[in-house]
């Protein structure tokens, strides 16, 4: 039996169907759970993976009201326990207002937020890059990445500039919590390359524990080799079907999930 | 001279917003009855034109619908009992921000003789009809669940 995954749709969740297709693909069993499930529902899954969209519209914060959904009880408790938790985009904001991410504070007592991008508060829906910042080991879900592995995926928020307290950011950068930084493809960090004017590049975070990562950019829109953008893996598969269906890019995050839920297929070593 | 201009805008119709906010703030066990929400928004306006901003500030359809909304002079710029104002910490710095202004701009209103701009969010939180919460009630409710302090501000 494959590890069973949880994928969380409260309302206003989209790309649901998007992230199941991406779990699965590396031997995950995933499951959609919906919020009028109730919270039980949501207990003794391996793993959870938190999909991007506007949960409850995005009223008071983005995150916010999920966060203290019933639903977020069991992803609480169960991250608490040490299962593996990935948020991908508003599922990370939802995993920074609940606190499991960067964890620095009490559950439920954000010490961090994705706040509305800067300049200006605009939405961005862009290409990006992301860099590994941290030691593959430091993150159960990064672990099959190797130092500095460099992932394509789509930026899509209107509220993913890392924000924190000056201290704050410090301690989460000395403490290993900023698990992605944006960059260019060759994997250099700068400005340009950051969507949002997030501080120090940051994309994604992760907590004391590295059980929980919470990641902005969608790894799962840029999960097959017919959404590569820069064309070098495309062309190699043009005229065939096979390669072209086949997974690559983003499609590492979610094998660094499987890997560390214990699954050992073949599909995960061609998904380098 | 310089001097502020505040106004809140409410909605007329159902506010979804402050329902689920209501609802959210009850199931963690916060005592309230009702609860109100609206943009704030405070100007820092040259007093010659203080008088004339409030007829421009109704032109402005990014602020202001006259088919959804209610616009009302605020006597003070400061919340009222049982209110708390969210704002970004960026837009609590006292200085305009371009952002601000250029919305402003794209709406094809030009303030003239406006310093600054900030926009809160508005929260007023009542016990009961004619009676607003507790400032310990609505400093529990800030703090649990309508202002991240990452990034936002709570005036009271």
């Amino acid at each position: 039996m494959p590890p069973r995954v949880a994928v969380p749709v409260f309302p206003g969740s989209n790309s649901e169907e998007e992230t199941v297709r991406a779990c699965l693909a590396v031997g995950l069993h995933a499951t959609l759970v919906h919020w009028s499930a109730g919270a039980k529902a949501l207990r003794g899954f391996d793993g959870y993976v938190l999909p991007g969209g506007f949960a409850y519209e995005d009223r008071i914060r983005a995150g916010a009201i999920a966060a203290h959904d019933g639903m977020m009880d069991s992803v609480v408790a169960e991250a608490q326990r040490g299962a593996l938790v990935l948020g991908i985009c508003n599922g990370a904001q939802i995993l920074v207002e609940s606190g499991l991410v960067p964890g620095t504070g009490p559950a439920r007592r954000p010490t961090a937020a994705f706040a509305p991008n800067s300049p200006g508060g605009r939405f961005v829906c862009r290409h990006v890059y992301v860099k590994l910042s941290i030691s593959p080991d430091r993150c159960a879900i990064t672990t099959n990445l190797r130092a500095d592995e460099i992932i394509p995926m789509w930026a899509a928020h209107g509220e993913g500039r890392l924000a924190a307290g000056r201290q704050e950011l410090g301690r989460l950068q000395r403490a290993g919590h900023i698990a992605f930084r944006y960059c260019d493809r060759f994997g250099n960090l700068s400005a340009e390359a950051t969507p949002n004017g997030s501080p120090l590049g940051a994309a994604a975070l992760t907590n004391k524990d590295g059980n929980v990562l919470a990641i902005m950019p969608h790894a799962e829109r840029d999960a097959w080799t017919y959404q590569q953008r820069d064309g070098t893996v495309r062309l190699d598969a043009r005229g065939d079907a096979a390669k072209m269906l086949a997974p690559a890019g983003g499609i590492r995050i979610f094998a660094g999930l499987a890997r560390a839920l214990g699954v050992k297929t073949r599909a995960l070593g061609v998904m380098k | 001279m310089r001097t502020q201009r505040a106004y809140s805008v409410e909605l007329t119709i159902p506010d979804n917003e402050a329902y689920t906010a209501l609802v959210t703030l009850v199931r963690l066990g916060i005592v309230c009855r009702r609860l109100e929400r609206a943009d704030v928004w405070v100007f820092e306006v040259e007093e010659a034109r203080a008088e004339d901003l409030e007829a421009h500030v109704r032109t402005i359809e990014t602020i202001f619908n006259p088919n959804k909304h209610v616009l009302r002079a605020l006597g003070e710029p400061h919340p009222r009992p049982g209110e708390v104002w969210i704002g970004e910490r960026d837009e609590d710095a006292g200085q305009p921000r371009p952002g601000a202004v250029r919305e402003i701009q794209i709406a094809g209103r030009l303030l003239e003789g406006v310093y600054g701009v900030r926009r809160y969010k508005g929260w007023r939180l009542w016990e009961s009809e004619g009676e607003t919460v507790s400032p310990a009630v609505l400093a529990n409710a800030v703090e649990t669940l309508l202002c991240n302090s990452a990034f936002q501000v709570a005036i009271r």
